[in-house]
């Protein structure tokens, strides 16, 4: 069960793509939002409803414009917060995986850990090997990422980013790039890892996830908080009309 | 005929290794500038990213032998003491600073082409910038630098031969002194001299092959 201690706390964030000649896109407006220890947080809406660029605002890989951003105490819209240091300890997982691609699965691992973390190559190497059989792809450590499908990749990023033992997790629609087949299994290794009490904030369109896994379902539409609750709520008895109206375009 | 070669072979050898001099300097010099002007061209903020531009612009939109006139020519008549270049610098410096324009443009062509995921993944796992770029970006987007260099640097060496305009007595220029004295076989010299470039050009475009290869077949995210 979730403690009531907020690792991430967001308030009132705005962010507005301004394109020359076009006219400007508000991708978040007053979004205001808070993950607890060990909760994990669903937040679901059609493309372009801002949903990832929330979640690219938790490590401040999106700027915001206005509004507050705080991770575990540490204000990251704050111009004097270390952003390097404060996105230590935020994990991210992308659609695309983004491994490095001149590296094996082992060193996409290991090597933030030494640049960033200082850990000695031994031990770096330890906890890599140890978290590509947690992720199930051990006999993979020597693969170069071209080699593997792309549900091992997105296993290894996800190993990269717990190397890491970030407070939070972000993933941003991580199985949508995925073959079919190789879904589900990226799924169960976010459930466990939900089980386990990692506190996650998820993008996602698998509403099967976000209704076993999810404590809390934010349903997104046009860079505003529409409607939220737990899954139960928000699945079967949404309140709102657009949320009924994108439910029922999905599900 | 074989007696013409065996005289003139000595003189043209003298000039090739002129050529050999200056072309591995400039290449040197040149990559070196080339690389650094390409990184701040991508990684400097908006003034240093349009001071290099026009830099840039300026060399590659302008002939060669024009930037040689104003190195050996115009310069030393300013009067300012340290302008007053020799031959061989003013050559050198000149062929450097042209290569540097194209070598920036390809490192920041290749620097740009490593997907920004890439980056976005280094930096997401805390590391700066510079982390990003020397751990992450680099490594990859020195692997799409290697065939469009070789291309430059036979580009380079070929161009050398424009510097006996000032009297620099590398390949080219030994072989038009070689025909003043056999102006019966100028065809033959003129041959030899096409050869001697050849044999030099032709292991450098082999050796970018094999550092493409060895240095594995670039790998990008589909």
């Amino acid at each position: 069960m979730a403690s009531k201690t907020p690792i991430v706390v967001v308030k009132d964030i705005c962010k507005t793509f301004k394109i020359r000649g076009r006219p400007p896109v508000h991708a978040l407006r007053h979004v205001t939002n808070h993950v607890d220890k060990g909760e994990v947080l669903v937040v679901i809406g059609p493309s372009g409803s801002g949903k990832s660029t929330f979640l690219r605002a938790l490590n401040g890989l999106e700027p915001v414009d206005s509004g507050s951003i705080t991770i575990d105490g540490v204000e990251l819209t704050s111009p004097k917060t270390d952003l390097n240091r404060l996105r230590e300890g935020v994990g991210m997982v992308f659609q695309h995986f983004n491994l490095f691609e001149h590296k094996t699965a082992l060193e996409n691992i290991t090597m933030p850990q030494m640049v960033v973390l200082k850990r000695k190559p031994g031990e770096a190497d330890e906890i890599g090997r140890r978290l590509l059989e947690r992720v199930g792809i051990g006999e993979k450590a020597d693969s170069y990422p071209s080699e593997l499908s792309g549900g091992q990749q997105q296993r290894v990023a996800i190993a990269r980013s717990l190397a890491m033992t970030p407070k939070v997790m972000l993933f941003d629609e991580a199985t949508s790039a995925l073959d079919p087949e190789t879904v589900g299994g990226v799924l169960d290794l976010m459930k466990e890892l939900a089980a386990e009490g990692t506190t996650m904030v998820v993008v996602t369109h698998e509403m099967g996830f976000a209704r076993e896994a999810g404590d809390r379902v934010t349903f997104m539409d046009e860079g505003e908080i529409i409607e939220e609750g737990n899954p139960e709520a928000v699945f079967d008895h949404p309140q709102h009309e657009r949320t009924k109206l994108f439910l029922s375009q999905i599900i | 005929m074989v007696d013409v070669i065996w005289v003139t072979m000595p003189f043209l050898l003298a000039g090739l290794w002129i050529t050999i001099k200056i072309s591995l300097i400039t290449i040197l010099c040149g990559s070196l500038l080339g690389f650094v002007v390409g990184m701040l061209r991508t990684v400097g903020g908006w003034a240093v990213s349009t001071t290099l531009g026009l830099y840039i612009h300026a060399l590659r939109g302008t002939p060669f032998l024009v930037h040689l006139y104003i190195i050996y020519f115009v310069l030393p008549a300013t009067g300012i003491s340290w302008l007053q270049l020799e031959a061989f610098p003013a050559a050198v410096i000149s062929l450097s600073l042209y290569t540097s324009t194209y070598v920036a443009e390809i490192v920041r062509a290749a620097i740009e082409a490593v997907p920004r995921g890439q980056s976005e993944a280094a930096r997401s796992t805390g590391m700066t910038a510079l982390q990003s770029m020397w751990y992450v970006v680099l490594p990859q987007a020195l692997k799409l630098m290697i065939p469009p260099m070789g291309g430059v640097y036979v580009i380079i060496i070929k161009g050398t031969s424009i510097v006996s305009v000032i009297g620099i007595a590398e390949l080219v220029r030994a072989g038009e002194h070689a025909t003043q004295r056999h102006p019966k076989e100028l065809m033959l010299i003129y041959g030899m001299t096409a050869l001697l470039y050849f044999a030099y050009c032709y292991p450098v475009l082999r050796l970018a092959r094999w550092a493409e290869t060895k240095f594995g077949s670039v790998r990008l995210p589909s």
